[in-house]
């Protein structure tokens, strides 16, 4: 009951005049944003993260979940109608293309978009009981325990994001880390590599970073791949039959609940889990022979997956405080900028900002459903647009972003470092995800090292000597000895690396 | 051909080194009270030492070689840089014009009428940024 009240709570707050304005207005521009080539979640946030500085914090909260769970559905659309591959909605091509190739567009956006509102649902049932009940446990940490958390977050998401090349991300998290320890250090107030300039003595700026190495990156790959795109020009029949209806239900419940799974663990999120869907469909679905060329389940259980974890991915961050991906990191970034700091004590302190943000995910799960499905085809009308007439304004708005934060034009050359630094990067296949989670949680993980060096006079032991970080410490040595393992038992000369990103 | 995985290890070994070396001529400290410079320390060896494997395993493995091409990354910086430049000296609109005319050369095919548009469409969004989300650029 205690649930029900809370939910009632959150709606009293989330269904405001102005915070429902600002969840439609992020889900729909986020959803915009978010189908055009080459803007995951990451980017997407990323650049439209400095609109939501001058608004007020339960609203911007709002809207930047919005952005983000728009961005996500934004990238999915792409996916099925023009098997356009986010980085977070790679398997939507496998059997939304099919789907498309068949004519059965409308059937596959109809099943992506009912089930991405079931999966959301679901999530969001589990979001408001566990991460109260989490919140608890999380008093139990203690600073080496925290640490340890974040090495693990490391760990796991160098995993998923490099599809196995863990030293590779790991290398990734590390640099991230030092980038992150430029400034001021918060315990001796010395300026560390500032190199004597004055605008590096804040650090260097999340945005500069995140939109040097996704949105400048990104736009450089797609002007060196010369890709055109082609716009979608087919029919959209929305409404489907009653059998075809009744076979979206099963596969987004599945899905639903691996999506809901794989969300809460660290390094988890929605790429995982759509892979984890897709498998289980393949393997227990009625229609398994059929996936692969275009089967409703093939679509239906992913879309599910995908959303639960992007909304159970939050669970990891309200309640204990550690993001657990890139996406997640960023949104630590705009609480703490709003002046929150996730964790046990925010749902607590702030339970107005947590339950009015937990209800309007299931508001924007409406908006997104009732704008997408019926408007879809205006929505892929910006891929009339040619890239060519896109890419110079969408490095003018990075500009603008970049500018926005501290009204220092100054701060765009940073960007640009990151820019070169980030293609750089991408050229030598080295993830920037892993990069953006060290870089934020760097700080953090530097302040909780000290502390517990300071709490056991120096001594390591502290973190082996207690339960939850020596839990830890087991589960990342087993990590690591397992890659060592399947490393050196692989053949010598290596296929291409199938890269993953988040 | 320049080989990734060499590649890929040397420039983690520059990242180390930049970070690492500043780092060891701060105070350093011991564990039990660790001075500024002990994390990042720390944190560039083990950088230092990834990179240093990957070199390793580039004698020892084959590798795919690298291919990049500098024309499009150049192009977009220097429009970013031409922008602040033009920004901070003269104004704004000036400087999206720069910025248009420059970043398109990177394109697959230019276009004098279509940048014009775009220019005119940017300058348009630029103004409604400025009057209605408050955006300080000095736009004229």
């Amino acid at each position: 009951m205690d649930v029900l009240h809370n939910l009632a709570f959150g709606f009293s707050h989330a269904l405001t005049l102005h915070n429902l304005m600002y969840c439609a207005i992020g889900c729909a521009v986020g959803t915009l944003v978010g189908l055009l080539p080459g803007m995951g979640p990451l980017s997407t946030i990323s650049l439209l993260l400095p609109l939501t500085y001058s608004i007020p914090t339960g609203g911007a909260l709002i809207m930047l979940a919005g952005i983000y769970y728009g961005a996500q559905y934004g990238d999915s659309v792409s996916a099925i109608t023009m098997k356009i591959p986010h980085a977070s909605s790679i398997v939507a091509c496998i059997d939304g293309y099919q789907m498309t190739l068949k004519g059965k567009t409308g059937l596959a956006l109809f099943s992506a978009g009912v089930s991405s509102f079931i999966g959301g649902t679901v999530a969001i049932v589990v979001l408001s009981t566990l991460a109260p009940a989490l919140g608890e446990v999380a008093f139990l940490f203690g600073p080496a325990d925290y640490c340890a958390l974040m090495l693990l977050g490391f760990f796991c998401v160098s995993f998923v994001t490099t599809g196995g090349h863990m030293l590779n991300g790991l290398a990734m998290a590390l640099v991230g880390v030092l980038i992150g320890s430029i400034g001021t250090d918060v315990n001796s107030g010395s300026q560390r590599f500032t190199m004597d300039l004055p605008f590096l003595a804040d650090g260097v700026g999340l945005i500069s970073v995140a939109l040097g190495c996704f949105g400048i990156a990104e736009i450089v790959k797609n002007l060196d791949a010369r890709s055109v795109f082609t716009p979608f020009t087919g029919n959209i029949h929305l409404i489907p039959t009653w059998p075809e209806f009744k076979r979206i239900i099963p596969s987004a419940l599945r899905g639903s609940v691996i999506g809901s799974v794989l969300g809460l663990l660290p390094g988890g999120g929605p790429t995982i889990a759509q892979f984890g869907a897709y498998a289980a469909e393949k393997r227990f679905s009625k229609h398994r022979d059929e996936i692969g060329s275009g089967a409703i389940e093939g679509v239906a259980g992913q879309a599910a997956a995908d959303e639960a974890a992007a909304r159970t991915s939050f669970i990891p961050l309200m309640s204990i405080g550690i993001p657990e991906n890139a996406v997640m990191a960023l949104m630590l970034a705009a609480f703490i900028v709003k002046g929150i700091q996730p964790g046990p004590n925010m749902i607590g302190q702030h339970p107005d900002l947590f339950w009015g943000l937990v209800a309007s995910m299931w508001i924007g799960n409406c908006f997104l459903l009732m704008l997408n499905v019926p408007m879809v085809r205006y929505l892929l009308s910006v891929f009339k647009i040619p890239y060519a007439a896109l890419f110079p304004s969408i490095l003018f708005f990075c500009c603008v972003g970049t500018f926005t934060v501290n009204n220092n034009l100054d701060d765009i050359y940073i960007t640009a470092v990151f820019g070169l630094l980030g293609y750089l990067f991408l050229r030598l296949d080295l993830e920037a995800a892993p990069l953006i989670l060290g870089f934020i949680l760097g700080p953090m993980l530097e302040e909780n090292f000290r502390r517990a060096l300071l709490l056991s006079r120096g001594s390591f032991s502290t973190f082996v000597t207690r339960p939850i970080s020596a839990t830890l410490v087991v589960l990342m040595a087993l990590f690591a000895l397992w890659q060592l393992t399947a490393y050196l038992r692989q053949p010598r000369v290596r296929p291409l690396p199938a890269a993953v990103a988040d | 051909m320049p080989n990734r995985l060499l590649i890929r290890g040397f420039l983690l070994i520059a990242i180390a080194l930049c970070f690492g070396v500043p780092a060891a001529t701060y105070h350093v400290g011991d564990f039990f009270h660790a001075g500024p410079g002990l994390f990042p320390l720390l944190v560039s060896c083990v950088v230092g030492a990834i990179g240093l494997a990957m070199v390793v395993q580039s004698r020892i493995e084959q590798s795919e070689s690298l291919a990049i091409g500098f024309k499009n990354i150049a192009i977009v910086l220097a429009s970013l840089i031409g922008f602040v430049v033009i920004a901070d000296h003269l104004k704004a609109i000036p400087a999206i014009v720069y910025l248009v005319f420059v970043s398109t050369l990177a394109g697959t095919d230019y276009s004098v009428r279509r940048n014009l548009m775009i220019c005119a469409v940017l300058v348009v969004i630029a103004f409604a940024f400025s009057s209605l989300l408050g955006l300080n650029l000095p736009l004229i």
